[in-house]
């Protein structure tokens, strides 16, 4: 009987949704009853794509949070696979060990993980500029300049991350059958060769679910930007998260906020959509 | 009579004269702020004596960082079960009084606090002809400059004119020591825009006239031109400049460890910096800010926090929390006249705002550092508080930011400034 499943997701999924997509066509405050809404058609959108400072500050946002998500998915997949083929080896003494060490920074509370960090990009007294310094590298502004800050909170982000999704490389590991290897070894195929040929297509789903999920994770950004940067500076850091946070609670602008939240959530459908495709028709050939 | 009988009646007896006061209602309310642990702590002694006197009366508090203040409270001021009281920046108020999330004061709260704090503060505390707060911290900006980077550079006074000021700044400038001649701030809204402020209301220029945005004047282009020199000279470095969500980072550090020379900020500080510096904070001075080529003579801006009380609340909360409110901010709860909030006040540094409070605190506000803080209040104009001047802010501050880091001119700057904000009060005040 499928009813209170329905039901559930009904009442718990489709219903908030199609209340925001509602929403995002009426000028409302999020301080007002939902019937004080009043319809406005496509101004809302407009607005967010337009010249003015709400239009400016939301494609801002949202080209942000495509960087970030892209970086972080582009530097946590090979990653992954990388300490996943060093933590898998059954022959390696402390091979467990490592695995936990590497899970734990999942486990660590990102308030922690931003409080830590924050002070790790310090550019005064910070601990990575004293190491650049010993090399011969001056002091880099990591959070306080616009070119870097961005790329400051996805390091920060891949280093939470990643023993996450080396778990998750592992466990595709795990499903190889270890009789491809040893026909591979016979047949002379070197360890490069046993890589691209049989490890890489065949953990083709692991990654495809792992680029889904860093994809997910990665678009709700909020606590690091809270936390350490406001969105600053000159708004590098506002992704979209923070940004609907501040239109929409901040300011009670629920249209506006609505209306932002309907275009994350379309990018993400349209990314996530399109990576089934390119996976789908890799399958195919 | 058994055991089981004895203890029966004793029950009974003892419920029967339990004081009336017990069975009571009793009112628990929650008090929101930003404030430290340390200053949280002073406010909870006040709620101690307070609970003295009104036993069915507990307040609590609770505190978040400056940054998340506005959403704790519109996530949860529209429920009864919100904060009953919060702290306020006086810029949020139009908009909070129009979403009916806080309470207008009682009569007999209004007409104490119309007589017994000054009119413009109490005018900013107001919406319409209705008081939704009692005012209880005012804040002022002036420079505040490091008097041993003074004398190593050779400068004798503070700057009086911005030719001075960019003269010291460049003096004080020493880029192989990491060492920045005037301390911008950025990534906090308030702490971009006060200081640009100050600095614009000093060169005859405002922000706001009658509700309109008046950023494309001569006096606010030069004050966008003075930033942009400051910037591409080197007097000023935005690396340093940075700012968290607790309203410290990078540009209190600078400032406190020597590596700035001047800096605008407001008196609030006095505290971070003194927890900062220790011995070293008798080197800082303030002075009054530079005037500007089109200014007549120094002024700063200047803003107000009020206590307000939740709409939302049931009406014994919103009675108990006047209630406390105003012995809080009464000359008797306080020592020597002056009110227990103004006590709190001082501890940070912070200019209580109740005239009677300034005469009992007169002592305290004679301090090098804080009287040249209250020597500009009488001129200092206040920020403009209209609807959407939150939004306002932050757009000023992204331009500010972009100009900063060399992102736009000084031309372009002032040209999006006025056309962003043109279109945020108009929009606000539809």
């Amino acid at each position: 009987m499928l009813m209170p499943a329905v039901t559930l997701i009904g009442i718990f999924i489709l219903l908030p949704m199609l209340l925001t997509v509602w929403l995002s066509f009426q000028d409302w405050s999020t301080q007002t009853p939902f019937s004080s809404a009043s319809f406005i058609g496509l101004d809302n959108f407009r607005e967010i794509f337009g010249p003015t400072s709400v239009g400016r500050d939301f494609k801002g946002a949202l080209t942000n949070t495509a960087i970030y998500t892209a970086l972080s998915v582009v530097l946590i997949l090979p990653l992954s696979v990388a300490f996943g083929l060093m933590v898998y080896q059954h022959d390696v003494a402390g091979g467990t060990a490592l695995r936990t060490v590497l899970f734990s920074t999942y486990m660590v509370p990102m308030i922690a993980v931003a409080l830590v960090w924050s002070k790790l990009y310090s550019p005064s007294e910070g601990p990575l500029n004293q190491m650049l310094g010993l090399i011969g590298v001056g002091p880099q502004p990591f959070l306080s300049s616009p070119r870097s800050a961005l790329i400051s909170i996805v390091f920060l982000n891949v280093w939470q991350q990643v023993g996450y999704f080396t778990v998750l490389a592992i466990a595709g590991l795990t499903q190889i059958p270890g009789s491809l290897y040893e026909a591979a070894k016979l047949d002379g195929a070197n360890r490069f060769e046993q890589f691209r040929f049989i490890t890489l297509p065949l953990m083709r789903r692991t990654l495809l679910f792992s680029a889904v999920i860093a994809i997910i994770n990665a678009v709700q950004v909020f606590e690091p930007v809270a936390l350490i940067t406001q969105g600053g500076p000159v708004g590098s850091t506002n992704v979209l998260t923070y940004h609907i946070r501040r239109v929409g609670i901040e300011r009670a602008q629920g249209g506006l906020g609505s209306a932002m939240a309907v275009m994350l959530m379309l990018s993400l459908i349209v990314v996530v959509c399109a990576l089934f495709a390119l996976a789908n028709r890799k399958n195919q050939e | 009579m058994s055991f089981a009988w004895t203890s029966k009646l004793a029950l009974a007896a003892g419920l029967a004269i339990l004081p009336a006061s017990g069975w009571a209602q009793s009112v628990n309310i929650s008090y929101l702020t930003h404030w430290s642990p340390e200053t949280v702590a002073l406010l909870e002694a006040a709620a101690k004596d307070y609970a003295k006197t009104n036993p069915d009366i507990s307040v609590t508090v609770r505190a978040v960082p400056f940054g998340d203040l506005l959403t704790t409270l519109r996530s949860q001021g529209g429920g009864a079960d919100g904060p009953t009281i919060g702290g306020i920046y006086d810029l949020w108020l139009p908009e909070l009084a129009r979403d009916k999330l806080v309470a207008p004061a009682p009569d007999a709260v209004a007409s104490e606090v119309k007589g017994a704090w000054p009119a413009g503060v109490v005018s900013a505390a107001s919406v319409g002809d209705k008081l939704y707060g009692i005012p209880n911290e005012i804040d002022v900006y002036a420079l505040n400059y490091n008097k041993a980077l003074f004398k190593q550079a050779g400068i004798a006074a503070p700057p009086k004119t911005w030719d001075e000021f960019k003269d010291a700044a460049r003096k004080l400038t020493n880029k192989d020591a990491g060492q920045q001649g005037f301390g911008m701030i950025n990534s906090w809204a308030a702490g971009v825009v006060h200081p640009f402020a100050s600095l614009l209301v000093s060169n005859g220029g405002e922000l706001v006239r009658e509700g309109k945005p008046v950023l494309d004047s001569k006096q606010a282009g030069e004050t966008f031109q003075l930033y942009e020199d400051l910037i591409k000279s080197g007097a000023s470095v935005p690396a340093m400049a940075t700012a968290d969500a607790n309203t410290t980072g990078p540009f209190l550090d600078n400032f406190v460890s020597g590596k700035t020379g001047m800096i605008i900020m407001a008196n609030w500080w006095e505290s971070a910096l003194k927890t900062g510096m220790r011995d070293r904070f008798t080197d800082i001075a303030t002075a009054p800010i530079p005037v500007g080529p089109s200014g007549d003579k120094p002024h700063a801006i200047s803003y107000s926090w009020m206590t307000v009380v939740n709409a939302n609340a049931g009406q014994a909360e919103q009675k108990a929390a006047w209630d406390f409110l105003a012995w809080l901010n009464n000359p008797k709860s306080g020592k020597n006249g002056a009110s227990a909030m103004s006590d709190i006040l001082m501890s940070m540094g912070i200019l209580p705002s109740r005239t009677s409070d300034i005469e009992a605190h007169k002592d305290k506000l004679g301090s090098e550092f804080l009287s040249g803080y209250v020597s500009v209040l009488a001129g200092a104009k206040p920020f403009p508080v209209v609807p959407g001047g939150q939004e306002f802010s932050e757009s000023l501050q992204q331009t500010i930011e972009a100009l900063q880091y060399g992102q736009v001119s000084a031309k372009d700057a002032q040209a999006t400034a006025q056309a962003d904000a043109t279109s945020i009060l108009e929009r606000a005040a539809k």
